[in-house]
């Protein structure tokens, strides 16, 4: 059973976020992602309801709910990893831009190159520490050594693991503590500049002190990119979102600003999961 | 009792005695056809025995003691043998006897209880020969043009003998060799200029200048091998054999002449080890039984690696599709196991196919389309090593298909998931990831098809093996690799001289040493592979998901 400390509340509002958003009527400016009527089904069985939201730039905005909830699967609608799934229905819109990424004419790499993502385990591929920072870039037909190093450095400062591994970029990344590799894994995404940061369950197979240094990372890193994180863990959402919405059964029941949702919740179901009766 | 057996030790003995049966029969074949097939080129001692025959002649064999036997005495009631009625078996003894040109066999076995006194003298020699196989004796005189010489010239004389003979294969193989083709090559040209109307005067002149420049250096070429060969039968040796009669034999013949019984146990060694080179170097002679194997050292390595250049990108390419790009449904699975099934099919089957398919299909319309001067004898349209590599490709290729799609179905999908969230297309990932992480287990397909191809012989027989192939698949003479040619095998090499030669029971250490040769070199090949995968392996050590 989870209860929320008055102390994990206190530290949800950053104190660079001073004013509030009004997350129904959001400037065109301030959107970095439209959600409109997105449905989901995997076969017969229906996984999201008729989700609507906006996903405000530049901040970081939580998924939490009970599991099988469909957090994961709304993260994973945002880049069309759902593609990979057999028999995955989709309808509605996801705008980027004002363009619907499932319109039949978007090149879905090039998407998600600009809607980069984070898995809920690291997941490192089998080459140098190096290969895996340039690995997207390369992709993007980038071979300029002194670009491609200059990229290494700063993707590797931004995820705070310059210090750790600048002296053994060559040495396979199999070789890294758990910790380092999900900061490896976001210093890859973060590499080929993505817009949007989609984090599944970052620290999920974490110890606490890597946990740590990865949600001091993400307040860093919503300077620079807006950050879309999953988490069933309610102090981590309060710890370093700006936005929490929660879902429940595949519907989105409540979406605020952090501090208000964990303070008062407008919905009983809400207000149920966060004091623990449920989930 | 009960509460041994619930202690699951019976179960551990039993697994363990499992294991240490087949471990022993696999070291006891290594080591039979290891002790055969090594002692076969251990200089043996020479023996003299002097024997009474059943009907009371006296009579002396010379020669190497083969083997031994053990038989019961009732089998010989019709020699009407003397015999102390206590004893039950005779000892019988195989003698190499060789002077094919006295006695028609190498060998004959001789009764122990015959055997009057057993000698083994220091001037008995073997003389090994390029034709009609050894000779044992003694040596009575050696006559250097014309003039009797001692013993101690032999070592100069028989080095002279290889030196001219080395220059004669050279002459022979090389340069005679090279003209031939060049005159066979110039032949199909006039033949397809004719077949295409397009045979002027200025053409044909232009040919024939060349074909009489070729036949000008031929006939330069002639007359230094007949000077060789004349020079190389200047001297010859008189021996005496066990008969006491006199035979000459010429140097040209003479490849070695060893006083075996004067060797000192380094002598024996060293003589050991230049025999093993020499098996392993040297050209078949006299119809296999005699001689080197490299031929069919060659040939199997060649035709392992094209088979292995030929399946691996096919079976990678397939299971690719299979795994990746074929849709999950019945139509694939009926695939899959239909590829399954393949690998169980006789091997001679697909030796027939490659013959119908291969051989007579595709390389006889290849024949009509690009070697038409060359028919009615065909080019391609004949076995050769090209159709037995395509022909193993595919008798392996489920192998490599299957192991390849295992390893691609244990690659997490964590990395395909990374690689395509870091905007990759499936292409770019299988290319950039997947493949690579798969190669061990791509490398292991590898390694059970060349493991399976290289001790084939069933289907190699209908596609492309020979007894005794003239030239080598690679030579001198362009294009370099003649894969249209029939090749030597040493499986099929252990077949024709353990069961089809002339000399059966002479050839019989020659296929051990030839087993023994064939698991070396598949070893060899396996190891080498194996090693590549290893080091693959390490490099792509997988994080334990």
């Amino acid at each position: 059973m989870i209860s929320i400390s008055p102390n994990a509340l206190a530290t949800g509002s950053d104190p660079s976020f001073a004013k509030k958003l009004d997350l129904n009527n959001l400037k065109p400016e301030q959107v970095a992602l439209d959600i409109n009527n997105l449905n989901l089904s995997y076969g017969e069985k229906q996984a999201l309801n008729d989700i609507s939201m906006s996903i405000p730039k530049g901040q970081v905005t939580a998924f939490i709910g009970p599991s099988g909830c469909g957090k994961s699967t709304l993260l994973r609608c945002i880049n069309r990893m759902n593609d990979l799934v057999d028999n995955c229905h989709i309808t509605g819109e996801v705008n980027l831009h004002g363009n619907n990424i499932y319109n039949k004419h978007v090149d879905v790499a090039d998407l998600r190159r600009k809607v980069g993502m984070v898995f809920q385990r690291p997941n490192p591929f089998p080459k140098t520490i190096y290969e895996n920072v340039v690995y997207g870039l390369r992709i993007m037909g980038e071979n300029n050594r002194r670009k491609l190093d200059e990229a290494v450095e700063k993707s590797l400062r931004s995820a705070a693991l310059w210090n750790e591994v600048k002296d053994r970029l060559y040495e396979s990344a199999l070789g890294l503590s758990g910790g380092q590799q999900q900061r490896l894994v976001i210093a890859r995404a973060i590499a080929i500049q993505p817009e949007v940061l989609l984090l599944d369950e970052p620290t999920s197979a974490l110890d606490p002190i890597s946990t740590l240094t990865i949600e001091e990372l993400i307040n860093d890193l919503k300077k620079q990119f807006t950050v879309v994180i999953v988490t069933h863990n309610m102090q981590q959402a309060a710890r370093v979102s700006d936005q929490t919405a929660f879902m429940y059964m595949g519907s989105l029941i409540e979406y605020s600003d952090t501090n208000t949702l964990f303070t008062r919740p407008s919905k009983q179901k809400t207000e149920d999961y966060i004091t623990g009766r449920y989930g | 009792m009960n509460k041994w057996f619930k202690s699951g030790s019976p179960w551990i003995w039993l697994s363990a005695g499992g294991v240490s049966l087949s471990l022993i029969s696999v070291l006891g074949l290594l080591w039979l056809i290891a002790s055969r097939g090594l002692s076969y080129f251990w200089p043996s001692e020479l023996y003299q025995f002097d024997i009474v025959d059943e009907q009371g002649i006296e009579k002396v064999v010379i020669g190497e003691i083969y083997d031994r036997e053990q038989i019961p005495v009732s089998q010989l009631a019709h020699l009407n043998l003397v015999l102390d009625p206590q004893q039950e078996v005779l000892e019988r003894l195989l003698v190499k006897t060789g002077n094919r040109e006295l006695v028609n066999l190498d060998f004959r076995w001789l009764l122990s209880h015959n055997i009057k006194n057993t000698l083994t003298p220091d001037d008995l020699v073997v003389v090994e020969r390029r034709t009609h196989g050894n000779f044992y004796g003694y040596i009575d005189s050696i006559v250097l043009d014309g003039k009797i010489v001692t013993t101690q010239q032999l070592p100069e004389l028989l080095a002279r003998v290889e030196d001219f003979q080395s220059k004669i294969d050279q002459l022979q193989k090389s340069d005679i060799g090279a003209i031939n083709y060049q005159l066979e090559r110039l032949r199909l040209k006039t033949r397809k200029y004719q077949l295409n109307n397009k045979l002027t005067a200025d053409v044909q002149a232009a040919i024939n200048s060349e074909i009489n420049q070729l036949n000008a250096q031929y006939a330069t070429l002639e007359k230094q091998l007949l000077e060789y060969r004349q020079d190389i039968s200047r001297d010859h040796i008189i021996m005496r054999a066990m008969g006491g009669e006199l035979v000459t034999i010429n140097f040209e013949h003479i490849l070695k002449v060893t006083f075996n019984n004067r060797l000192t146990f380094i002598d024996k060694t060293l003589l050991f080890f230049s025999q093993i080179t020499s098996f392993l170097v040297e050209d078949p002679r006299e119809a296999n039984t005699e001689g080197g194997v490299f031929p069919a050292i060659f040939g199997t390595v060649l035709m392992v690696l094209l088979m292995t250049v030929i399946v691996s990108p096919f079976g990678v390419i397939a299971a690719i599709y299979l795994h990746e790009y074929a849709g999950k449904n019945a139509l694939t699975k009926l695939l899959r196991i239909a590829v399954i099934n393949l690998a169980g099919v006789p091997s001679i089957v697909y030796g027939v196919f490659g013959l119908g398919f291969f051989v007579y299909m595709v390389g006889g319309s290849l024949d009509q389309l690009f070697y038409s001067e060359n028919l009615p004898s065909p080019t391609f349209g004949t076995p050769g090593v090209l159709w037995s590599a395509l022909t193993l490709a595919i008798l392996t290729l489920p192998v490599v298909i299957v192991s390849t799609e295992e390893g691609l179905s244990r690659i997490p999908s964590a990395m395909r998931h990374g690689s395509l969230a870091l905007g990759a297309t499936k292409a770019e990932t299988l290319w950039r990831i997947i493949l690579p992480i798969a190669s061990p287990a791509i490398m292991t397909g590898i390694i059970l098809a060349i493991a399976r191809a290289a001790g084939e012989v069933a289907p190699l027989m209908l596609v492309g093996v020979v007894k005794m192939a003239p030239n080598l698949p690679l030579d001198g003479n362009f294009p370099f690799l003649h894969l249209d040619r029939k090749f030597m095998h040493l499986g099929f090499h252990i077949y024709d001289v353990g069961f089809q030669s002339p000399n059966v029971e002479a050839a019989r250490p020659l296929v051990y040493a030839t087993a023994l040769l064939l698991v070396t070199i598949i070893v060899a090949l396996n190891m080498t592979a194996v090693s590549i995968r290893n080091n693959l392996r390490e490099k792509y050590k997988m994080l334990e998901h």
